[in-house]
């Protein structure tokens, strides 16, 4: 800990705080800010650190509820865990995939996965990992009703094949199983430590069961969780620089209290909208990298956007710009896909290059954009009924409307905001009647594998969250394509190929990406800046910049 | 006691009834909790959201649904928290320390330094002293306490260093030092009100019969004021007193998400907003208990402190 700074910083983190406060927003919704904005390192990693840290404070978005992740999982469960659970595969700071307590995972035909687990591998308990125990955690996993049993739909069965090998037989090729073997439906448990602990597994005061750099220490709830590191860590290679994390919740004006005021030492921020007031406290420095996070707007099923170019129309109007410095300080980038750069897990120069040639959603809207946009309504004919568009009320959606309205406006269409009460917003994904209310509603989308065709497949005739009813026989030949293509390259085309055809038909119409945001004193470094930290053990990078 | 059955039997029958109408607002408010329970829009197909409900009983009438939770309650089951899937009573129980430790240091400060205040002011009424606490307190009631603790925070905390700035603390002293800050900032408001009672019915006590011919006597000033006005004013304002405290119990919410502090209140929020029926039934319902509990120990305690209370009681 350091000792509490006295910069004028921290008066300007407080002002914008309580004016947080003060409009009634919600945490992670601060308040548009007119800051210019400073230029934030962006990449997947901060500078490797010198040396080692003995105890680091780190805040949560929220106390984590469980951590038995066939139950569920979010942000804070998986902040934690990452560094005590490990998993078959590993993902990396720049977002790629390795193999990890599997040695190896391969395609031996086309409907087969066969892999090698990891010898000397030890859980906490001392006991060795093996075949059987990685077979018995991926049934759990895979079980009915599990939350991760979705990445295992294609899974016919799983059988152990030899000492060391486990293979996966799947109905059809499902490029994406073995990176999701990286995530927590990859994640190898200790049955003893599981079925010990019968149904409490998972809450306060129950051993962890995983093999990682970290051990589970005290969880006090409503109070802290402290994670220590592992005594005897199988990989006796691999160096850990904390000894210990004790990890604090608060809301997210709190957080940047305890930050500014240096009682926490880091945290991986909710929005990159907290990040603004900390940009001018001396005693914290601020990274971003890569997620698969961004802000779009989806189309729902009812009324006049059903039309293609009423939607192209409207993304072609929309001022991103604008909306990344008036809702994020411009910590947020205007962005011309539905899902982030973090998406591109392999091939990533591939993706860049296609990225950067997609038309269709500028940042911001040029006289030519408009003058197409308005091409494109006359084309169309302008819908009888003015557009409606959800807000919640908070201050990024409330920005976001306001550009919809501002753009739909600016090419002769007429456009209304409604106001649904933030605890009923999620019903959009689940309700039509809800959705029966507006024409368009805003939402931060995430997939939790780095590979866009995970998301891509959402443009499906078929798919739950295609609600416009986006119907092109082809995309739909192209997404069962993508699904089987296990070579990387081939699988980036098509990847290419559907987020082309996704901009231009426009089902969601992209608004921007918001970036994994870490905030870390000055003195720490290590981690990862990119959405890894969800799933790789940051806190054994995490040290002193000083050696 | 045929008088405390009765009185114990009335609040039982507060508590179902109050626990029904917390049900069945849960029940008719807007928001599903199957979105939450699920979490991945991409996995809310019909199926699945069926399962779901079937599995949580949502798919059930309200009566089944109402008595499902009754008949648990009854047997000591609150039942078991959507979003933390472990027992409401173990989360309450995790949560309460804080909520009540921060009520309790707000009490004492707001009962001291009120009372004293109003005290001072009613000794030294009509002149400046007086007019300068009753402007005060005035004006220190009119900040909602969440601005009121962000001041607190900005200055003593992020700026000075002197109070941490999240947490309710580790043990006595820790707490003390993590709570001084939020006690302020809730009792600022609590402070105005109590010293105004305490002002106003020292006055009328002053004014009184009984006073006079206690100065009539040739009692001294300050024995006047503790034997005579004093003792006489209690009822008030140890009323008030207990129906602030009742009423900070429920109201901790915004203090506790300033002060970065896991309490009941903000607990109650997040429940709220994720649909966690289960804690918002047990929040709402501890907050009735609440309410009973120190009404009922006001009860008990005026014909203490004022014997012409319980005197009217047995005669009536």
């Amino acid at each position: 800990m350091t000792t509490p700074t006295r910069s004028r910083g921290a008066i300007l983190a407080i002002a914008t705080a309580g004016a947080l406060l003060l409009t009634g927003c919600t945490a992670g919704d601060p308040a548009p800010s007119a800051t210019p904005a400073m230029d934030l390192p962006f990449g997947p990693s901060t500078p490797a650190a010198r040396g080692p840290v003995e105890q680091v404070t780190w805040m949560l978005p929220a106390e984590p509820a469980t951590f038995d992740f066939d139950i569920d999982s979010g942000a804070a469960e998986n902040t934690v865990f990452a560094n005590v659970c490990e998993r078959l595969m590993a993902v990396q700071p720049d977002l790629t995939t390795v193999p990890h307590l599997a040695e190896s995972a391969e395609w031996v035909d086309a409907t087969h996965v066969v892999f090698t687990i990891r010898d000397g591998v030890t859980f906490h308990d001392g006991s060795p990992m093996t075949a059987a125990d990685v077979l018995w955690s991926m049934q759990r996993h895979a079980a009915d009703g599990a939350d991760e049993s979705d990445e295992y739909a294609n899974v016919v069965a799983m059988e152990q094949t030899g000492d060391r090998e486990i293979t996966v037989t799947m109905a059809q090729r499902d490029a994406i199983f073995i990176q999701a073997m990286a995530g927590n439906g990859g994640m190898v448990l200790n049955p003893r430590v599981v079925e010990a602990q019968g149904d409490a597994y998972g809450s306060p005061g129950t051993p962890d069961a995983c093999s990682g750099p970290y051990t589970l220490g005290e969880w006090k709830p409503g109070t802290s969780l402290t994670i220590e590191k592992a005594e005897h860590y199988w990989d006796a290679s691999r160096e850990v620089l904390a000894d210990e994390i004790v990890f604090r919740w608060a809301d997210q004006s709190a957080v940047v209290n305890a930050l500014t005021a240096g009682e926490a030492d880091g945290s991986y921020l909710d929005s990159p909208a907290s990040a603004i007031p900390l940009q001018s406290v001396d005693s914290v420095s601020l990274a971003q990298g890569p997620s698969t996070n961004a802000w779009v707007l989806l189309a729902t099923e009812r009324g006049p956007l059903a039309d293609e170019r009423i939607r192209q129309a409207l993304s072609l109007a929309l001022d991103r710009t604008g909306i990344a410095t008036a809702a994020f300080g411009g910590l947020a980038q205007p962005w011309k896909t539905p899902i982030g750069s973090g998406a591109w897990g392999y091939e990533a120069e591939a993706f860049q290059a296609a990225y950067e040639e997609l038309e269709g959603a500028p940042a911001s809207p040029s006289a030519d954009d408009l003058a197409a946009a308005k091409a494109l309504i006359e084309e169309a004919g302008a819908p009888d009924e003015p557009i409606v568009v959800a807000s919640d009320g908070g201050s990024v959606r409330n920005v976001v409307s306001n550009a919809l309205v501002a753009a739909a406006q600016s090419i002769g269409l007429e456009a209304e905001i409604v106001t649904i009460p933030s605890a009923q917003y999620g019903d959009f994904y689940s309700d039509d009647a809800v959705r029966g209310q507006a024409d368009l509603f805003s939402d931060e989308y995430y997939i939790s594998k780095n590979d866009p065709v995970g998301f891509y497949k959402n443009g499906a005739s078929t798919a739950t969250v295609n609600f416009v009813g986006f119907s092109d026989p082809e995309y739909d030949a192209l997404v069962k394509e993508a699904f089987a293509a296990t070579d990387d390259a081939e699988r980036a085309d098509l990847a290419i190929e559907l987020q082309r055809r996704w901009v231009e038909a426009t089902p969601w119409i992209p608004v921007a990406q918001s970036p994994s945001t870490l905030a870390l004193r000055s003195d720490l470094t290590g981690v990862p800046s990119s959405a890894a930290y969800l799933y790789y053990p940051w806190a054994a990078d995490l040290g002193t910049a000083q050696g | 006691m045929l008088a405390a059955l009765r009185r114990v039997a009335g609040m039982a029958v507060t508590l179902v009834v109050a626990s029904f109408i917390i049900f069945a607002a849960m029940y008719a408010a807007p928001g599903d909790p199957v979105t939450f329970l699920i979490g991945n829009p991409e996995n809310l197909t019909p199926e699945r959201i069926a399962a779901v409900r079937a599995e949580y009983h949502l798919d059930q009438p309200l009566l089944v649904q109402y008595w499902l939770w009754l008949s648990g309650a009854l047997g000591g089951d609150l039942g078991t928290s959507f979003q933390y899937h472990q027992p409401v009573a173990d989360i309450m129980a995790s949560r309460m320390p804080a909520t009540l430790a921060l009520v309790a240091y707000a009490a004492v400060l707001f009962t001291v330094v009120g009372i004293g205040l109003g005290v001072w002011a009613a000794v030294r009424r009509g002149r400046a002293t007086d007019s300068a606490i009753v402007g005060a307190t005035t004006l220190a009631a009119s900040f909602p306490s969440f601005v009121v603790g962000i001041l607190l925070v900005s200055f003593f905390s992020v700026q000075l260093g002197w109070f941490p700035v999240t947490g309710a603390g580790d043990g006595f002293l820790d707490g003390l030092h993590h709570l001084t800050l939020p006690a302020i900032a809730l009792s600022v408001g609590a402070l105005a009100i109590v010293s105004r009672v305490t002002r106003q019915s020292m006055v009328e006590q002053f004014d009184s019969e009984h006073v006079e011919a206690a100065r009539s006597t040739g009692m001294g000033g300050a024995a006047v004021v503790v034997r005579h006005v004093l003792r006489n004013a209690w009822g008030p304002i140890v009323t008030m007193v207990a129906l602030v405290i009742a009423s900070l119990l429920a109201g901790t919410v915004v203090v506790e998400s300033v002060f970065g502090i896991s309490g009941i209140g903000s607990l109650l929020v997040d429940a709220i907003n994720t649909h966690d029926f289960p804690v918002v039934q047990a929040v709402l319902l501890y907050m009735v208990v609440a309410y009973m509990i120190v009404t009922t120990v006001v009860d008990l305690l005026l014909p203490l402190l004022d014997p012409r209370i319980g005197n009217r009681v047995k005669t009536s």
